[in-house]
């Protein structure tokens, strides 16, 4: 029988990460894959909703405390030596119990409005 | 490169949003080195296991090549399944919330949050009974015989520690500590061994008779006479073995005493009796059961839920040897295995039958309207198979 260990560093050892919800996919503008590009910016307001602004579009969403929280697993690469033996491993890196979720339709950010003649 | 105030500012302008009307902290979200290499995983917790990892305890996956994976925890048996989503979900590290902003006066004009990854789905769980007849199965494989035993021991047969047993079943730890309790098996020889059932008569006979010998109160019958007497006999672990086995253990006056249990042994009294006919004339076998049984207990029919079926429509009224746990222990199975036996079952008749397949929460009732169809006969709801059985 296939055994995989999920095993946790404990709470001193496990980071509080937060999940951000949005709707659709994200697909990176250049290619070369998303890996070091910027997705946008998260601010919130004085009421502490968020709002996302991403490429030419403001999301506002809101913050959702997670009945069912979020681990994040880190499959074991294989350069770790692995003392356990030659099951697979996976590491609890972080718990998630907030979210951002985002549903409302993205507004478009309207620029250069070309003035009335 | 990364985004200055400048740019954040120059962006909000073009968004027409009002500084002032938000916090100052922003979070300037970019995709990480490692997002999108599909390394990271969102595993959904169930109440509890949050508290477990956080105590820095294990969870382990388990499955054999064929079967659906489950997930265990020190005490847990979940199913896993992957739940897809229309949404895209990002995890963030080092992202705050307002309140975290808020409550952090010296908190950073820009954080660089780096997008460690995102998923379109994530393994959700649900609790389920954990899957532990292999257990039996497994132990059932070289039964313990005794050590007179005429057993063939050149023949090695596969035998199993309790690291083996969690290896190969899939339950959490504490479920199978458990179940190799309510089975009655033991350690010799640091493997888990199950009794062979006329060994196990043969010591609780010894057990039964030095009761009726020395006159004991059945709820004190001292460990240390027993081992006494007995210790010629069979080996000294064994007669502790059934003692545990059969009786609640306690201490007085600074010795081990153990209180029978009425119901546990005038049960295997039954079995035993019951499993050398394939069905058997009631009344007769109700008087040769109360004649087995030790002096002052009572046998009632109501011991032998799970272990043995009673016809009261055939004339005369019989009774059958019917092991709850030699059914199919998958739910479809399991009714189609006991409509074949007998085709119309009333609640009473066939909870005992069941009653072991309500997951979390679930009640019997609920199984029958689920896999069952009901209709009255004389007066009595009965319940039948919904689809024909061969």
């Amino acid at each position: 029988m296939v055994q995989i260990v999920v095993s946790s560093r404990g709470a001193g050892g496990l980071a509080e990460w937060v999940l951000v919800e949005l709707q659709g996919e994200v697909e990176p503008r250049h290619s070369g894959g998303l890996a070091g590009s910027l997705l946008g910016d998260l601010h919130y307001t004085c009421e502490g909703v968020p709002v996302l602004i991403v490429g030419h579009h403001i999301l506002y969403g809101k913050v959702v405390q997670l009945e069912k929280p979020f681990a994040v697993l880190v499959k074991k690469r294989a350069d770790e030596p692995d003392p356990t033996g030659p099951h697979t491993h996976y590491t609890v890196t972080a718990l998630i119990k907030t979210k951002l979720l985002f549903k409302t339709r993205p507004k478009p950010i309207i620029t250069n409005v070309p003035k009335k003649v | 490169a990364m985004r200055s105030r400048a740019e954040v500012d120059a962006t909000l302008q073009t968004a027409k949003l009002n500084p002032a009307e938000l916090l100052p902290a922003v979070h300037c979200l970019s995709f990480g080195p490692q997002a999108g290499t599909g390394e990271c995983y969102l595993l959904q917790l169930e109440p509890g296991l949050c508290a477990e990892l956080e105590a820095g305890r294990s969870l382990v996956i388990r499955g054999e090549k064929d079967e659906q994976a489950v997930l265990c925890s020190r005490d847990k048996t979940y199913d896993m399944k992957i739940a897809d989503t229309s949404n895209m979900l990002l995890f963030i590290p080092g992202c705050k919330t307002p309140e975290q902003l808020n409550a952090d006066q010296a908190s950073c004009d820009i954080i660089h949050s780096q997008i460690a990854g995102f998923s379109n789905n994530y393994w959700e769980l649900r609790r389920c009974r954990p899957k532990l007849k292999k257990l039996r199965k497994l132990l059932m494989e070289d039964p313990y015989e005794g050590p007179d035993s005429q057993k063939d021991k050149t023949l090695t047969f596969s035998k199993y520690t309790t690291e083996d047993l969690f290896t190969l079943i899939q339950a959490s730890e504490e479920e199978i500590l458990h179940q190799l309790q309510v089975i009655n098996a033991c350690k010799i020889e640091g493997h888990w061994r199950i009794l062979e059932f006329d060994y196990e008569m043969k010591l609780l006979n010894h057990v039964t008779q030095l009761i009726d010998s020395e006159s004991w109160s059945l709820s004190k019958v001292p460990l240390r006479t027993c081992l006494e007497e007995l210790g010629s006999l069979e080996p000294t672990e064994m007669i502790e073995h059934i003692l545990l086995s059969y009786g609640k253990r306690y201490i007085d006056d600074g010795e081990v005493y153990f209180e029978m249990h009425e119901d546990k042994i005038c049960r295997a009294i039954a079995q035993m009796l019951l499993q050398n006919a394939v069905k058997f004339n009631l009344s007769e076998f109700q008087e040769v059961w109360q004649q087995s049984v030790p002096e002052g207990m009572t046998a009632r029919l109501d011991q032998l839920k799970g272990l043995a079926l009673v016809d009261k429509t055939s004339r005369p009224e019989t009774i059958l040897l019917l092991k709850v746990e030699d059914l199919p222990e998958d739910n479809q199975e399991r009714f189609n295995s006991l409509f074949s036996i007998r085709e119309k079952w009333t609640e009473v008749d066939i909870t005992p039958y069941i009653q072991d397949l309500c997951a979390e929460k679930q009640t019997v009732g609920a199984l029958l309207t689920k896999y069952a169809r009901s209709s009255m006969q004389n007066g009595v709801k009965v319940y039948n198979s919904r689809r024909p059985i061969s």
